[in-house]
């Protein structure tokens, strides 16, 4: 091995691959958070069928 | 050196726990001691130019094939007038959008999918993770067409500048090396100014140009379908969910810390002003079209607009033009590529499901995964648009839907993540931020969810 490890120290500890395995803990939802995500997954319900309208409708139409 | 998990006893984990040191690390270490060394000698240019790279390329490839000839269309179909201004805003707003992207990287040191996937569970990380890795599979094929339509420009056969592209990419990979890949992307994504003396040589008023941009207007034609149509395009091609994982993942891969922020600030702040200058460029070089009343309404890609330029800014000018589209889509293919690679190896490392590492700094054996998804994605891409026949304006319009539909949660989540005091620490947003913030990303948002309508019914509004 051609380094030396001390080289390592210009890493903050928290930079390390090993460091940055550690998870971080799931974040507790306010209940404002929660309405808002409660919202996105609506969004989400609504907006794919129309991802996958445009897909079709854009197939079918003559380019 | 081999590509090996290295155990030299290092001691500094903030758990005070004996580290295990990857190849990885010790990459990552030898650009961050230039850095140390250089804001030691308080060298602040030198300093800017190491901590320079995922801000300007962020921004640069969001300049991508399909975000030119946007440009380019609004340049044709209303002058140079009131979009000028408003293609500065929307770089303005995209500067909004990035600056968290870096104090997360900066704060955490974990990529965007991987945050996501932590802190809100499974279904948000699954989610956000899937929609950027499908969205960017049919961006990468709009990338190829505009680098077969650069090619065709210049009597290129489409197998031979698609398979150069590949060969382009897959070459950037092989650094294996995050800094060597930055500063190559870096020097190709400066060809995107190309389009500055294109716009030249289309010889602008800069009464008119001065005119425009203190005053917002004229607006030919006044205020109509086709006109949102095309100022939501161009918040679509500004602001996209590809940017926000992608500059978080290159800050934490470039190593990036609290004491970088600054430098990566105006890092960004230098993407955001070149790729506003290219924009510009673009447009002021397609207005002649609009001045000779050319119709562009069929044109297909940008070596269209192009052909139809040499006559009003010569060939030279239109030579340019093609260039710039080409480089476009080659830069865009490599960092959108990446950026799916990054998305989908912090998920599946998140998740647990094996050891998917996540770094350009990675050999091949070890970064099998994370190579492989650029690689197939690309292979993929190219693929589809060789096929004789290949719906590719469909896909086409799905991806400006997609983007642009799904671009309010993906910046919902982002604005939440800079508000998480927890990992953000003293570099969550402040009540000015989160001000700047919470007003660009209701207003992309509410935009995206309104081209997106509009894309998918477009019968729905009077023409």
């Amino acid at each position: 091995m051609a380094y030396d490890p001390a080289l390592v120290s210009a890493l903050e500890p928290d930079q390390l691959v090993a460091a940055t395995k550690r998870p971080y803990s799931r974040r507790e939802l306010t209940p404002g958070v929660l309405a808002l995500m409660v919202v996105l997954r609506v969004f989400i319900l609504i907006a794919i069928p129309i991802v996958i309208y445009a897909f079709v409708h854009a197939l079918l139409t003559p380019q | 050196m081999s590509e090996t998990t290295l155990n030299f006893g290092y001691s500094g984990s903030s758990a005070g726990a004996e580290e295990l040191i990857t190849y990885e690390d010790v990459l990552r270490a030898r650009d961050r001691l230039k850095v140390l060394k250089s804001r030691a000698a308080k060298s602040s240019l030198r300093l800017l130019w190491l901590l320079a790279g995922p801000g300007v390329l962020v921004m640069l490839g969001e300049n991508d094939g399909p975000s030119m000839v946007s440009y380019a269309t609004t340049g044709a179909t209303y002058g140079i007038g009131f979009f000028a201004p408003f293609i500065l805003l929307t770089f303005l707003m995209a500067y909004v959008v990035q600056e968290m992207t870096v104090r997360l990287g900066a704060a955490t040191h974990r990529g965007h999918a991987e945050l996501i996937f932590q802190r809100f569970g499974p279904f948000w990380g699954y989610f956000a993770m899937g929609d950027l890795v499908f969205g960017n599979l049919l961006t990468l094929v709009t990338e190829f067409i505009a680098i077969q339509a650069g090619g065709l420009y210049f009597g290129v056969p489409a197998w031979a500048s698609v398979t150069i592209g590949v060969t382009l990419v897959f070459g950037s990979l092989a650094f294996r090396r995050y800094a060597t890949w930055e500063r190559v992307l870096m020097g190709l994504a400066v060809f995107n100014l190309l389009f500055i003396p294109a716009a030249l040589l289309a010889h602008p008023d800069g009464a008119a140009l001065t005119h425009a941009l203190a005053t917002w207007g004229p607006l030919p034609g006044g205020f109509t379908t086709a006109f949102l149509t095309l100022v939501l395009a161009n918040v679509g091609a500004t602001v996209t969910p590809w940017m926000i994982f992608f500059q978080q993942s290159a800050v934490v891969d470039k190593g990036i810390t609290r004491a970088d922020v600054p430098q990566s600030r105006t890092d960004t702040a230098i993407g955001a002003i070149l790729a506003a200058i290219a924009a510009i460029a673009t447009l002021v070089a397609a207005a002649p079209l609009f001045a000779a009343k050319v119709d562009v309404t069929q044109f297909a890609n940008g070596a269209d607009f192009a052909t139809a330029l040499v006559p009003l800014i010569g060939s030279t000018g239109a030579t340019l033009f093609a260039l710039g589209i080409l480089e476009a889509g080659l830069v865009a293919a490599m960092t959108i590529s990446t950026s799916s690679s990054y998305a989908l190896s912090e998920t599946m490392s998140a998740a647990e499901k094996g050891p998917a590492r996540h770094s350009l700094n990675l050999g091949f054996a070890h970064g099998r995964l994370f190579y492989g998804v650029a690689m197939g994605s690309t292979i993929l891409a190219a693929s589809v648009v060789l096929i004789p026949g290949a719906p590719l304006l469909a896909m086409t319009l799905t991806v400006n839907v997609i983007a642009t539909l799904l671009m309010a949660p993906a910046l919902l989540l982002l604005l939440l993540l800079a508000n998480d005091t927890e990992i953000m620490g003293d570099l969550a947003n402040g009540r000015w931020a989160n001000l700047a913030g919470g007003t660009t990303v209701v207003a992309i948002a509410v935009v995206g969810a309104l081209y997106g309508v509009i894309t998918a019914f477009p019968n729905l509004l009077p023409k």
